[in-house]
């Protein structure tokens, strides 16, 4: 091998290594920021907070007037790639502490996800991990003994919060294998829809777009209300239901990017 | 988080011990710490690594299984995917958006329903197949080809070397 090749392969090697350590920086960068912000937040009165975010921006400020005729409170999860499924679990949770129908046919669902998923071939004993904690805290929540404040602690533990997190992505997967000739006129490239799973859905901190969304609402059952806010024209905040024509169970809103909690009036 | 961590590494530690996969042995190097794994792994049938026992260390992450496990060869290797320095290259060790090598959109990723048993199986695919569109040894990648009779005999001297006869 000539000098010259030599150079230019160790440049090669170089090159990767450098893009190694940037890539390490960023990661850390972004740690840095959303570890600011807690997993779940405390509810906070919706204008006072998003009035005071925006007090220079006139279009948000006449959007969130309108979402302030609707909801009084907000709940923020931290922007770590996870926000749609904490979001979702913590809204829909606090929800199922006391509504016990609800909690009934969730409960029929969720135990039921682990063979199913089995079925699909999860390999059951990483899968078992995840749904034993899972159930754990679903448990817990339908005990009748759970306070807000323990739901709270619980979503800001984040070996409990993280793992209802993974187990709401299998679930996602799940239902977008099982039903992938449907979900397979969402995705974009020529790509089987396990890879997409593999890509998209199943890794932690990896951002959810409408096909999770719709996934995960129709695989639970659960209706869910997502108000846009974005620098469109209209002065209102748009909403969309999934799956479509339910009525809400959870409310969020979406900025571009992020995903927290509403709560209505 | 660490408890988390520490109560799966447990359980797959348990696994590999009453189930180990052929050819392959893995544990914790010392069991009051259980992030820190060595493993052997033996050369694939048919392959150039045949006969071959290589050691290597596994270190996981505070948020283990979230995110992935490091792998680093610690007897000398002349492979691919396997840096100078032995640390391993292959997708399945990066999340997806983690991988400096850009892996084809199918190549498997790390996600938490991976386990340390599917991380080794595929090194040992790697081993018998290695993939020479993601150099990580780019002199290594060129050999294998280019002149696959020279690749072979490096290989050759390694595994005579990993069972102390060279």
């Amino acid at each position: 091998m000539g000098d010259e090749t030599r150079e230019a392969d160790a440049r090669v090697e170089a090159q990767v290594n450098q893009d190694v350590l940037i890539m390490e920086q960023q990661r850390q960068i972004e740690e840095e920021i959303s570890e600011a912000i807690p997993l779940v937040g405390a509810k906070e009165d919706l204008s006072a907070t998003l009035e005071k975010e925006y007090i220079s921006d006139p279009i948000y400020s006449m959007k969130v007037k309108d979402l302030s005729s609707k909801y009084s409170s907000i709940r923020r999860t931290r922007p770590d790639g996870n926000c749609f499924f904490r979001a979702f679990a913590y809204a829909f949770f606090e929800r199922l502490l006391t509504n016990k129908d609800e909690y009934k046919s969730f409960y029929d669902i969720v135990s039921k996800s682990k063979d199913e998923l089995i079925d699909l071939g999860f390999p059951q004993f990483t899968l078992e991990d995840f749904y034993d904690t899972f159930m754990e805290v679903v448990e817990r929540v339908g005990s009748g003994e759970m306070a807000q404040e323990e739901l709270y602690e619980l979503f800001n533990n984040q070996g409990q919060s993280n793992y209802i997190v993974v187990y709401l992505r299998l679930i996602t997967s799940g239902k977008l294998q099982k039903d992938a000739d449907f979900y397979l006129n969402f995705i974009d490239g020529n790509r089987t829809m396990t890879a997409f799973c593999h890509l998209e859905v199943e890794p932690m901190f990896k951002e959810s777009d409408h096909i999770h969304i719709i996934a995960l609402s129709a695989a639970l059952n659960v209706g869910v209300r997502v108000r846009y806010m974005d620098r469109g024209d209209s002065t209102q905040v748009i909403a969309h239901d999934f799956p479509e024509g339910t009525t809400p169970a959870v409310h969020l809103l979406y900025r571009p990017g992020h995903y927290d909690i509403l709560y209505e009036l | 988080m660490a408890g988390s961590a520490l109560r799966r590494l447990m359980a797959e530690y348990k696994q590999l011990t009453l189930n180990p996969p052929e050819g392959i042995i893995a544990g914790p190097i010392n069991e009051e710490n259980f992030f820190e794994w060595e493993a052997l792994i033996t050369g694939p049938e048919g392959t150039c690594f045949e006969g071959g026992v290589f050691p290597a260390k596994l270190v996981f992450p505070s948020d283990y299984p979230l995110s992935p496990p490091k792998m680093q060869f610690t007897c000398e290797m002349f492979h691919p995917n396997i840096y100078a320095d032995g640390r391993v290259c292959i997708s399945i060790l990066h999340a997806p958006g983690d991988d400096p090598m850009g892996y084809e959109s199918s190549a498997e990723r790390w996600s938490p329903v991976q386990s340390v048993e599917k991380i080794l199986l595929s090194v040992v695919s790697m081993l018998a197949e290695p993939n020479d569109e993601s150099g990580a040894n780019v002199d290594a990648a060129k050999m294998w080809r280019e002149d696959r009779a020279e690749f072979n005999r490096i290989a050759e001297r390694i595994v005579r070397k990993t069972l102390g006869l060279s």
